[in-house]
């Protein structure tokens, strides 16, 4: 797809006007004083001295790296990317079907589900993960209707734990994916999966065999969305996981914050920020490469 | 009693109370070449969707060898359907698509090679089992869609406007060759199109449909010369459509003149005579021949289209057209005035 839109740009780009540089120079200020500076900035502090109380001074040695090696650390970052990759399984196998269904309802249907879908999107994370405390505790709906249900013995909270943090980040996620996915999917062309059925495909056959792999640029792209978003995530597992479940983002926080070394924290970012270009290159690669839906 | 074939019967569909296929009724036997010519909305697609089973009639059965069908899935029937997108897919290769149904019937890969590379070399391409679909023409990517629909040797084989999308000279090109191939494996092939032309050059039979209905179905010679109705005769091919008012079984009265016929309905009523354009023939304004139907007629407009000319006439207040070979012609210009001869047995009445 980004191949034919490239294509399509080419004879633009040749006439590339003063103007036209000029609407471009607003994003491009933008981007390097707010994002290009930082990192920077970020990536300088990783090779300063630490100094106790919180403070450091400018210079360059290789200690904080040197300490990411740390197998807490290790441990931290693995489970950080299987949190995010389960949690980006477990979005899509909901926000596909939904974005799916969505697509093919009648226009009015379609525009109620997409305003419910961003009214979701307009509650603010805060709010969510104490919803979420407030929903799983002891004295919750949840609780009470198990046990109302014989499903449960005695009412007890369902956090912090694992479960708990990965439903809440589907649930901040999913209205994303099913907004990224649904322009897709509307695209998709309806004689595709037709024509695989009168060949014999079982409806099962045709949305594993022809559906899914029409939309595996899409379906990449938004797993790597969820990955990115749910890797840093921070207030989530913070309120309603355990140390044990607690992601970079946190240790992050811990690393800055409470043993107040600057540079560490600096230094792991850094690694969280090369990880996340790293899987962008390879969605690019998984999702770009070879023949692709045309959608 | 079994009948082989493809049997349509009292087959209706309605969108929300809005009938697109009204209560069609249809026998194809085995083997035929068929047409569905009608114009844009006719509901001929409907119908072809019906029969592959990705429509289910809203009333009426369709029966395949006597057995019916109404209710099974596509999946079940399986009849091989070359859509008007093509519908190829462009993340298979073009040998993956044509082997697609062999992997669904789990067939081995040696056997599933075998036959890709016999149907591409069917279809004239053979050895690009290895191409991208995105690789290929306009015309390569038809004859692979028609060879992903007969690689599960279909019981029907259904074409939705296959040609529409090929510039004129590869249409008439992938016409010819696709009438050879459906002569070569006799599979009842069913071809939806608003191309008079291409239903004319391709089919053993056509259904002329409108307004979701039947119009007309026999062989394609047979509803050019005498076409049903005056739907038919404006559809296929051009009529001077000619109103008239029924005298008796073999005369009708146009103006002040009055014409023998062949077949006529019944006395008393309004009606309209049909005429093919090349059917009306000039005559020498000096010297009307003895025959019936010879009347006089004022010439509107000539043009001189180079392989003949069309020549607009006005006779008892109706405008009339035909067509006259360049050897033949008599040589007179427009406000000049004319004879014209309907021949008796090319006048055909239609009722109005």
């Amino acid at each position: 797809m980004s191949e034919a839109v490239a294509l399509a740009a080419e004879p633009y780009a040749k006439r590339r006007s003063f103007g036209q540089a000029l609407i471009l120079a607003a994003p491009a200020i933008f981007l390097a004083a707010f994002c290009i500076t930082p990192i920077i900035l970020l990536i300088q502090m990783s090779f300063a001295h630490h100094d106790d109380g919180g403070l450091w001074s400018p210079g360059f040695e290789l200690t904080q790296y040197k300490a990411l090696a740390d197998p807490v650390f290790l441990r931290v970052v693995s489970f950080s990317l299987l949190l995010a990759a389960s949690t980006a399984v477990v979005t899509i196998c909901i926000a596909f079907p939904a974005a799916y269904f969505i697509s093919r309802m009648r226009r009015r249907a379609q525009v109620a589900w997409l305003v419910f879908v961003l009214g979701a999107l307009s509650l603010s994370e805060v709010l969510i993960v104490f919803a979420f405390q407030v929903l799983l505790s002891s004295s919750g709906v949840v609780v009470k209707t198990l046990v109302d249900l014989h499903l449960m013995a005695t009412p007890h909270s369902l956090y912090p734990n694992l479960g708990a943090v990965v439903i809440c980040l589907v649930y901040l996620v999913l209205p994303y994916v099913i907004l990224f996915l649904y322009p897709a999917v509307s695209q998709l062309d309806e004689e595709m999966p037709q024509a695989a059925s009168t060949m014999g495909a079982s409806p099962l056959r045709t949305f594993f065999l022809v559906t899914t792999p029409l939309m595996r640029g899409p379906l990449v792209s938004s797993a790597a969305l969820v990955v990115i978003f749910t890797v840093s995530s921070y207030l989530t597992p913070l309120v309603l996981g355990r140390p044990e479940t607690w992601t970079v983002g946190v240790h992050l926080s811990n690393t800055a914050m409470d043993a107040g070394d600057m540079p560490l924290a600096a230094a792991q970012a850094v690694v969280l920020v090369t990880a996340i270009i790293g899987l962008l290159a390879l969605v690019r690669r998984l999702g770009g490469g070879g023949r692709t839906a045309p959608v | 009693m079994a009948t082989f074939g493809l049997q349509l019967d009292h087959v209706s569909k309605s969108y929300q109370g809005v009938l697109a296929v009204d209560d069609v009724s249809l026998s194809i036997p085995h083997g035929q070449f068929v047409c569905f010519l009608g114009p844009s909305g006719c509901g001929k697609t409907t119908l072809m969707r019906m029969i592959a089973g990705l429509e289910q009639p809203t009333s009426g059965t369709i029966a395949l060898n006597g057995r019916d069908i109404t209710a099974e899935p596509p999946n079940v029937r399986k009849f091989g359907m070359v859509f008007q997108s093509l519908a190829l897919f462009p993340h298979l290769s073009v040998g993956d698509n044509v082997a697609f149904s062999l992997r669904l019937q789990g067939r081995h890969a040696p056997e599933r090679r075998e036959r890709v590379a016999e149907l591409l070399k069917l279809v004239r391409l053979p050895g690009l089992e290895k191409r991208a679909i995105s690789e290929l023409s306009g015309g390569q990517r038809q004859r692979v869609a028609i060879a992903r629909a007969l690689a599960q040797e279909p019981q029907v084989f259904l074409l939705d406007e296959p040609f529409s999308a090929l510039d004129a000279k590869l249409r008439e090109e992938m016409q010819a060759e696709f009438r050879q191939l459906q002569a070569e494996l006799k599979i009842t092939t069913i071809l939806v199109t608003h191309d008079q032309r291409e239903a004319m050059t391709l089919a053993d039979s056509i259904v002329v449909m409108g307004e979701g209905r039947i119009q007309q179905e026999g062989a394609p010679a047979d509803i050019y010369r005498a076409p049903a109705n005056r739907f038919v005769a404006n559809f296929v091919g051009l009529s001077n459509l000619l109103s008239v008012e029924v005298l008796d079984r073999q005369t009708v009265r146009m103006g002040a003149s009055v014409l023998q016929v062949a077949s006529s309905l019944a006395p008393g009523g309004e009606a309209m005579l049909s005429i093919r354009p090349e059917n009306v023939q000039l005559a020498d304004p000096a010297l009307p021949r003895g025959e019936s139907n010879v009347i006089e007629a004022r010439i509107t407009s000539v043009r001189d289209m180079g392989s003949n000319m069309e020549v607009q006439l006005e006779c008892e207040g109706r405008s009339l057209m035909t067509v006259v070979q360049p050897r033949e012609w008599i040589g007179v210009g427009a406000g000049q005035t004319a004879h014209v001869w309907l021949p008796k047995d090319h006048c055909r009445v239609l009722a109005a």
